[in-house]
């Protein structure tokens, strides 16, 4: 039980530092980043290539990912999602699209065998029956100083109320002297960085494959699905029903099966509150 | 030279054409309003101004060409907007409504913070409350007060009065009032409520099916046929 309880609070932290940037994307641009698995997948790879392969230190490696996040996403924003930015279906196509392309560039350059990560923070917590790795608990920890961080950027800084702005009512933003473009861009540069972020720890969850993208678009769209918002403690909290309902599933039913409810809960809500539990889209 | 200058102005809306060839001044310091029945091209007109709207023709203001330039540009130039409908920010309190209008002027922040509040002393009291909830006299102060934070020389203000009561019309008529006349800013406005625009307007400008039709002091348009038959129906 105990056991469950932290399983599920670590893999929520996880998920909802998954899903946190697609969110974001969405409300101030309305669009859905289907390439968002790719930035997690790419962090994780830029990770793995800093330092299990050049044996740069976890902290510049971490630091190399976000980076690298930040720059994609700022590039496939500005060659890519700028131009369609006026037909949301065609981004989704498009970042799609992207999404397979990576892959296949991801297997030419590392091949599809699976790289195991090292853990970013080794050994496991142990305590009357309750085993915790370390890695994920670290996860849980970071996700939950990003998350609190962004929720005090987008609230208290000029550019944090200049996104919301822009996600709620996108000419006020523009008569007020707002780029709406820049507040895309930024967003895009924000939402890849978390991502990679996200991917390194991710990575060394499950594993460093070029498939590994599918997981963590799922999750961030079921969270939006399920949230209905671009409210970053919305996406928190759904993030923790997504995470404990899959710790619950893998633990008391079956592993295989923990997507599986995950899908079955983003058709029940689609079904049944179309806009989401928060009924929100705006930042 | 005037301070705002609109030559020869057509807008466009893919094919159709909601203005032709508008030409109008406003002069420093002085409060001018555009009357005219909807669908005429008074919030087309405004739009322009901000370059919202793909126009030909010529828009200067202090002698500076707006023309192709960007509405951040023109925020910039001096221009503040207060749109039909408002177009606030639902999810945010007034402060933070506020505070988003002061993005190009974020020095000036307190400053205007603290003429809005002066100009609008309900908007202190409810700093907090999502504009989302507010009464439409309410969000027409903050839409007023936003576009005030930009520090703006030319105040353009789209239908200030529409949907208020009495009471609040002549609480917003002071209000532009004090700001021309304190603050110094010049003040364009469209409206349909001609006693309203009169009252608070030098210079009147008749505005049908996109053209200028008439144009006056306030004085001289009361008294014109014209508009005493169409907007006032005798
Ligand atoms: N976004 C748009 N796309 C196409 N046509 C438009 C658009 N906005 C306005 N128009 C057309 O331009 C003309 C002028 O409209 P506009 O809104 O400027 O009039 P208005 O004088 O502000 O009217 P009202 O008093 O009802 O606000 C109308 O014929 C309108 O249908
Ligand atoms: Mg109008």
């Amino acid at each position: 039980m105990t056991n469950i309880l932290i399983q599920g609070l670590a893999l929520s932290g996880l998920y909802a530092l998954v899903a946190v940037g697609f969110t974001m994307i969405f409300s101030v641009g309305r669009v859905l980043n289907l390439a968002h698995g790719v930035f997690l997948m790419l962090g994780g790879y830029a990770y793995y290539t800093a330092v299990q392969v050049f044996g740069i230190s976890k902290g510049a490696g971490i630091a190399i990912a976000v980076l690298a996040g930040a720059a994609f996403g700022i590039l496939t924003y500005t060659v890519l999602v700028r131009r369609l930015e006026h037909n949301p279906i065609a981004v989704e196509i498009s970042t799609l699209i992207l999404a397979v392309v990576m892959q296949a560039l991801i297997v030419v350059v590392y091949t599809s065998a699976p790289k195991s990560m090292w853990p970013i923070v080794p050994g496991v917590f142990r305590h009357e029956g309750v085993f915790v790795s370390h890695n994920i608990l670290a996860a849980m920890v970071l996700s939950w100083i990003v998350l609190g961080g962004l929720v005090v950027f987008v609230r208290r800084t000029r550019l944090g109320r200049a996104l919301r702005a822009v996600s709620m009512d996108r000419k006020g933003a523009v008569i007020s002297g707002i780029d709406p473009h820049r507040m895309s861009l930024a967003t895009w540069a924000i939402s890849g960085g978390l991502a990679a972020l996200a991917g390194v720890f991710f990575a060394t969850y499950t594993q460093l494959t070029p498939g590994m993208w599918v997981a963590p678009l799922i999750i961030a769209v079921a969270v939006v699905v399920v949230g209905g918002i671009g409210s970053i403690v919305g996406s928190l909290v759904v993030a923790h029903l997504i995470g404990f309902m899959e710790t619950v599933t893998t633990t008391l039913v079956a592993a295989e099966l923990r997507g599986v409810f995950t899908m079955v809960l983003v058709i029940v809500v689609l079904v049944i509150v179309p806009k989401g539990l928060f009924g929100r889209e705006e930042l | 030279m005037a301070f705002l200058e609109i030559r020869n102005l057509d807008a466009f809306y893919g094919r159709a054409r909601s203005l032709h060839g508008v030409t109008l001044d406003v002069e420093a310091g002085r409060i001018a309003a555009i009357i005219g029945p909807n669908g005429a091209g008074k919030s087309t007109l405004l739009d322009s101004i901000l370059g919202l709207v793909r126009t030909t023709g010529e828009i200067r203001l202090d002698g500076v060409s707006l023309t192709g330039r960007s509405a951040t540009e023109i925020v910039r130039l001096g221009v503040g907007y207060a749109p039909e409908r408002g177009h606030l920010f639902p999810f945010m309190g007034v402060r933070d409504n506020l505070l988003v209008g002061a993005h190009t002027a974020p020095r000036d922040a307190e400053r205007n913070l603290r003429r809005v509040f002066d100009l609008f002393p309900v908007l202190e009291e409810r700093q907090n409350q999502e504009t989302g909830t507010q009464s439409g006299g309410e969000r027409q102060m903050v839409s007023l007060g936003r576009a005030l934070m930009s520090s703006p020389r030319l105040l353009v203000v789209d239908e200030p009065t529409i949907g208020l009561a009495p009471r609040v019309c002549h609480d917003i008529a002071a209000a532009l009032r004090r700001m021309n006349e304190e603050l110094g800013i010049t003040i364009l406005i469209t409206e349909q409520n001609v006693n309203f625009a009169t009252h608070l307007a030098r210079d009147v400008l008749v505005l049908e099916t996109g053209e200028i039709r008439l144009r006056g002091t306030a004085d001289e348009l009361m008294n014109n046929p014209h508009v005493r038959e169409a907007y006032f129906g005798h």
